[in-house]
């Protein structure tokens, strides 16, 4: 069973961080493109439809695999979290369903129209793009509507054995306050990624030389909206984090690794946590009081700690701590690569600081990771709750052969490896030929 | 919302609704599988795989998403249903799924390298995706009609190998020639040159195949597969469902031998969608019909959501559905004219 359990858990998590390696770019991408098209519709510029054209290539090719990787994990809460799907489907189904209506037809229709409408139908074309966009981003909606109530569960009653929950109100499960939060951090840090994504292929660019006002131009929307997110998201996310803290104490307090209740609790700089003592085996450098302000408003405010809970109630603090680190730290360092791009540019610098272009290449990766890291904090950290107070993830899986899961994780995970590589190499083949782009 | 409809009432809306939306589905993917089936056996060089994808390129998207409103809306409508049907049938979902990435990534990335070795690998991804597409659903389907091994309590004891009966393999080889001949159509219509005439030809054989394998499949429902006959005995008004099957199946090959590609088709995807509907119609009120016990099976009523999410997804299904229908025939339209041979897209 707890074989079962584990290889369940591993099969969703390696299926959804694969996932969400695509989404947030196809997000970005998607709203960018649309704006190129319409410019390009708007002032006939040839810049705007190469612009189009290069960026919506990579969209194209990063859209295909987002959108079937998708699939996999709606169709593994019915095979490896049956019971969950027994237990939630009253409430889960709706959103996905939704999803479906208002989102995947928009999204899977339009593309087709988009990329097989030539540059003579432009009205239609950056119309095309539009919806696609419209239906990207309302898709993140409806997902973060699900994933908020396993988060925080609104709007439901249990039935008198237990067995399952179903949907009282609707609104309320549209108007939860989690899933506003999440959406937009979530909608934030992926517009960060797609600035950063542009900046590092444009500085790119800039090393070889191509100096060309696609690139120029894109390098400059990109790098104000790198500054606007990275500066958003850790002002947004601290009003979040106070948020979390008050619903889910337990996430709260792994995330700076609070062990024991108090008030006035200080925040140290440094910290290692140790889940198999239930304290810090280093805590230095505290600043009296700081973690109760950041978490309660208050210096003197209570914190629950984690010592707090029922045996076998902790989630992996290690994990969510640091995670939760990575993902600030780098939020930080955002803010700081974005601002030297915006003072390089304005003085005119930024074509010739080939260690500022090598860095920005460099970051490509960075908020890939910061953004799984956001996504160990929210997910792990909900653990060992499926749906938070109500389903245990124990009690979600399915009952189906270990040998199962065993064969299709190994089967995905191959076929996975296989389709990155060969996006990977596509995408790089695109950003390195650029071709259309003089 | 619908306070009017009782829950029973909701559950039967659903479940119509449930076999609407599976007919739609079949139907409208059967035309971008049955393109990936004959790819790599008709189109000869890379200009005709190129006029094939671009005939489905616009489309198969779009079309796609049927199946996963399906999914979501057993989910939404019957998460019971929803979740035994995955569980039970996990290997086979797992071979749906390679099969929907493997279709949907090939036409996707089939010419965005030059590379021929990459080329054919990808060709005949999207051949093996829409074989075992259709394959699998073909399969599943007729297991859904004779009745999964559902033992006592909801216990699945069926196996993998218990799956490909007799019956359950004529039904995946019919779904899986009825896609090949709604493809070869479709290719005939969308397409001039060399590539539309050796897709015509091959539609008026497989015309014929699909009407005899339709008989074979309606007949041995009828008469081999046990409990079938039920509803219709209690609602004779239900056998116009299969006799339509069969005359739209004439239809569509006494069309095809005229050369009148459009309403061949059309009547190749109605028999299609009334050999579907035959079968669902005849599992009512049980969604997952049990072939140990007819008591074991999980019906509708017992499966059925709240009132309030019925009720909240009946509201968006009937708003949504329609604009989603006008807008994806709008899509049709945009893209009506033949691909030629010298046509090229990027893609």
């Amino acid at each position: 069973m707890i074989e079962l359990l584990l290889l369940s858990r591993l099969q969703f998590a390696i299926t959804a961080a694969f996932h969400f390696i695509f989404v947030p770019l196809t997000l970005g991408l998607a709203l960018l493109v649309a704006v190129m098209e319409t410019m390009y519709y708007r002032n006939k510029d040839e810049t705007w439809r190469k612009m189009a054209d290069f960026w919506g290539n990579i969209f194209k090719i990063n859209f295909a695999i987002g959108l079937v990787s998708g699939i996999t994990l709606t169709f593994q809460l019915g095979t490896n979290w049956g019971a969950y799907a027994e237990f939630m489907g009253d409430v889960f189904g709706p959103p996905l369903a939704m999803e479906a209506l208002f989102a995947f037809f928009l999204e899977g229709t339009f593309l087709g129209a988009w990329i097989f409408l030539g540059h003579n139908r432009q009205k239609l074309k950056a119309f095309s793009m539009w919806m696609v966009a419209l239906g990207t981003n309302i898709s993140s909606l409806w997902i973060i509507t699900a994933n908020g109530f396993m988060q925080h569960p609104v709007g439901y009653e249990m039935v008198a054995d237990g067995s399952k929950v179903v949907m009282t109100d609707f609104i309320a499960l549209i108007t939860n306050g989690y899933v506003w939060y999440m959406l937009i951090h979530t909608l934030l840090a992926a517009y960060l990624l797609t600035s950063f994504v542009i900046m590092g292929i444009c500085a790119y660019h800039f090393l070889k030389g191509n100096n060309n006002e696609v690139f120029k131009k894109s390098f400059s929307i990109a790098v104000i909206i790198a500054l606007a997110t990275a500066v958003m998201l850790p002002v947004l996310g601290h009003g979040y984090a106070q948020y979390v803290a008050a619903l889910q104490p337990t996430k709260g307090a792994a995330m700076d690794a609070i062990w024991e209740t108090g008030s006035s609790v200080p925040m140290y700089l440094i910290q290692v946590p140790d889940s198999s003592t239930g304290s810090n085996s280093i805590q230095l450098l505290g600043i009296p009081g700081l973690a109760s302000f950041l978490y309660t408003g208050s210096f003197s405010g209570t914190i629950t700690g984690l010592n707090q809970l029922p045996q076998g109630e902790l989630p992996p603090v290690e994990m969510i701590f640091w995670s939760f680190r990575l993902m600030t730290i780098l939020g930080s360092l955002f803010i700081i690569v974005a601002l030297l791009g915006l003072y390089l540019q304005k003085s005119g610098k930024l074509y010739t600081s080939k260690k500022y272009l090598k860095l920005l290449i460099w970051s490509i990766p960075l908020p890939y990771i910061t953004i799984t890291a956001g996504w160990i904090v929210a997910e792990v950290g909900r653990q060992p709750w499926m749906v938070y107070g109500l389903l245990k993830t124990a009690n979600g899986v399915s009952s189906v052969p270990t040998s199962d899961v065993l064969l299709s994780i190994s089967l995905i995970s191959t076929f996975y490896m296989v389709l990155l590589i060969f996006e990977v190499y596509l995408i790089k083949k695109t950003v390195v030929n650029a071709t259309g782009v003089e | 919302m619908f306070d009017f409809l009782t829950h029973d009432m909701l559950a039967i809306i659903w479940f119509f609704l449930w076999c609407v939306i599976w007919g739609v589905y079949f139907i409208v993917d059967s035309f971008s599988l049955g393109a990936g089936l004959l790819v790599p056996f008709i189109a000869t060089d890379k200009a005709q795989r190129m006029q094939i994808q671009s005939s489905v390129g616009p489309f198969w998207g779009g079309n796609e998403v049927w199946l996963i409103l399906a999914a979501g809306g057993t989910f939404a409508a019957f998460p019971l249903v929803f979740s035994k049907m995955f569980t039970f049938l996990y290997l086979p979902m797992m071979l749906l799924l390679i099969g929907l990435i493997a279709r949907g990534i090939s036409i996707e990335y089939l010419h965005k390298d030059e590379n021929p070795q990459i080329q054919k690998i990808l060709m005949w991804g999207w051949f093996a995706g829409s074989l075992l597409i259709s394959l699998v659903l073909g399969v599943a389907f007729a297991n859904f009609f004779k009745g999964l091994e559902i033992a006592s309590g909801g216990v699945y004891i069926g196996t993998l190998i218990g799956l490909f009966s007799p019956y359950a393999l004529i039904g995946g080889v019919l779904f899986v020639l009825m896609s090949v001949t709604s493809g070869a159509l479709w290719i005939n219509v969308k397409t001039e040159g060399a590539i539309a005439a050796k897709a015509g030809d091959l539609a008026k054989k497989s015309t014929l195949i699909v009407l005899v394998l339709a008989l074979v499949y309606l007949a041995y429902s009828f008469m081999g597969i046990e409990g079938f006959t039920t509803n219709y005995s209690a609602m004779p008004a239900l056998y116009l469902l299969p006799v339509l099957a069969v005359v739209t199946a004439v239809l569509a090959v006494f069309f095809a031998k005229k050369d009148k590609i459009f309403p061949a088709f059309c009547s190749n995807l109605l028999a299609f969608l009334f050999v579907v509907e035959s079968g669902l119609a005849s599992i009512y009120p049980y969604m997952l019909k049990s072939s140990v016990s007819s008591e074991y099976g999980i019906d509708i009523f017992e499966a059925a959501s709240s009132h309030m999410t019925l009720s909240v997804m009946l509201g968006a299904a009937l708003v949504f559905v329609p604009i989603i229908i006008i807008y994806q025939l709008w899509a049709y339209t945009l893209f009506r004219e033949k691909i030629k041979e010298t046509d090229h897209v990027e893609y």
